[in-house]
């Protein structure tokens, strides 16, 4: 054990990222010498990528479908299995990169409206929304209008029409935007923790449209050949976090204001890492 | 697919981002010449409120834009979703380099010109427009060119606020993991930036041989 290295972990530009990416750097660091740089909030998929191929950084934390259409431009598919084996294979062939266990939850896309339309229009699914969505205003982040496992497929599989094209937004103006009656509904991410705290309501997927989005931690092969230990440290969160543990952790930054890395410290604790 | 047989390919669309681009920049330049230039103008000489004034543009243009836009989404008539937001947010932005140049560039203009100037009974009014804005110009336009240059930059954000403009090849190709798509937004503002910059040091060499 090399005393003193350091290694990169990564993520992208919102709050479940970065919270991951510090459990991974805690991780590594309460089971190692390492010491692990924090380089967070890296503007989305792409940047991720290309950095962690460059060894610009060593890990950061991504979701199995994610991988699968928007990194590997591959068609979506359902089973979480096969997308997991699938993903691992090609990252292991094509970038060097090992794509470790999933760590328990997935994060989905989310169709989130206002708690009090969801009340008065008794909506529960999605398909709840068919007949209102004439009159609505949707909002999405621009790689929902783009992926593959986004938009049109999305409209399309649920027959849906929306008043206008879609409002297109970044994600961090999406729930404000829906908060202020700006749009009627947005695509968000099944574990953000401001769904509930802002009163709002996920619609439930009820034609099974999207494909799994199993969060797993990608980390460079050479890192983890010359550092096996990180590997160590970070298999032990296998199928740890659960969505309501993730949601959880994601509320106590985005709703309280907390710090991610005194989150992860008290997560960590509660759960004997 | 390079970026060019992307933006080919595409071009009614990159066509009609840049048109979208252009009038974001112009129209925030516009509110903000409109409120700088006199607002500078004021501040000449006014040490004091001056410390306020450049104080609070300074503040203003360290606020992350994406902030800006959150703060902006519930105000009412400026606010919103869209093209209005943005065009707040960019006048904002560009308000500080045209306030402290026109301010600046008055001030430097030689005392003993102004002096002469009231000796042969102009009114303040007359030495205004006549002798200080006139000397002033080519610091003032030196302002306004590096205010354009930085808002043809920042106005790809506007895209993050439904706005448009050349920003929504950037963010969907980053997006999309696809870095044509990218350059084929950056690229064209970056040319966007480098003509207005030529054209605005011309009418400023212009401007300064008079």
């Amino acid at each position: 054990m090399q005393h003193g290295e350091t290694i990169v972990a990564g993520s992208k530009n919102f709050t479940e990222q970065i919270v991951l990416a510090e459990l991974f750097a805690q991780q590594i660091e309460a089971h190692s010498a390492l010491h692990v740089e924090r380089r967070v909030n890296l503007g989305g998929t792409l940047l991720c990528h290309d950095a962690l191929v460059a060894g610009k950084i060593d890990l950061y934390p991504e979701y199995t479908g994610t991988a699968l259409t928007a990194v590997l431009k591959e068609a979506p598919q359902y089973d979480p299995s096969v997308v997991f084996h699938r993903v691992q294979d090609q990252y292991r062939a094509r970038f060097g990169v090992e794509v470790m266990r999933p760590l328990g939850f997935n994060n989905t896309f989310a169709m989130v409206v206002r708690g009090d339309d969801a009340a008065k229009l008794h909506l529960r699914t999605i398909s709840d929304i068919g007949t209102f969505a004439p009159k609505w205003r949707a909002g999405f982040g621009y790689e929902f209008m783009e992926r593959p496992d986004g938009y049109r497929g999305w409209v399309a599989a649920y027959g849906l029409h929306f008043s206008g094209e879609p409002r297109i937004l970044d994600l961090g103006l999406l729930y404000r935007a829906l908060a202020d009656r700006q749009v009627d509904l947005v695509a968000g991410n099944s574990t953000d923790g401001l769904i509930a705290a802002l009163g709002m309501v996920a619609l439930e997927d009820d034609r099974r449209y999207f494909p799994p989005y199993e969060a797993v931690p990608l980390v460079r092969r050479a890192m983890l050949d010359k550092h096996p230990e990180a590997g160590e440290a970070l298999a032990q969160l296998t199928g740890k976090i659960s969505e309501e543990e993730m949601r959880r952790m994601n509320y106590a930054v985005d709703g309280e204001h907390r710090d991610p890395a005194e989150v992860i410290r008290e997560f960590r604790k509660a759960k004997n890492f | 697919m390079n970026w060019y047989d992307f933006v080919l390919r595409n071009r009614g669309e990159v066509i009609a981002r840049t048109a979208e681009h252009i009038g974001l920049v112009a129209t925030s330049m516009a509110i903000a010449l409109i409120i700088g230039l006199p607002l500078g103008v004021a501040l000449v000489r006014r040490r004091a409120v001056q410390r306020w004034v450049f104080g609070v543009a300074n503040v203003v243009q360290t606020i992350p834009s994406l902030a800006l836009f959150g703060f902006l989404i519930p105000v009412p008539l400026i606010g919103g979703v869209g093209a209005s937001t943005a065009i707040v947010a960019l006048a904002l932005y560009a308000l500080l380099p045209i306030l402290r140049n026109t301010c600046t560039g008055i001030e430097e203009v030689d005392a003993a010109v102004i002096e002469s100037a009231r000796g042969m009974g102009m009114t303040p009014q007359q030495v205004l427009w006549q002798v200080e804005l006139p000397l002033a110009a080519p610091v003032l336009l030196a302002g306004i060119r590096l205010a354009t240059a930085i808002s043809i930059g920042i106005t790809t954000i506007a895209a993050a606020i439904g706005a448009g403009g050349l920003g929504v090849f950037i963010f969907r190709g980053v997006a999309m993991v696809n870095n044509q798509v990218i350059l084929a937004g950056a690229i064209p503002a970056a040319l966007l930036a480098v003509l207005a910059d030529l054209g605005l040091g011309a009418v400023q060499r212009r401007v300064a041989a008079k």
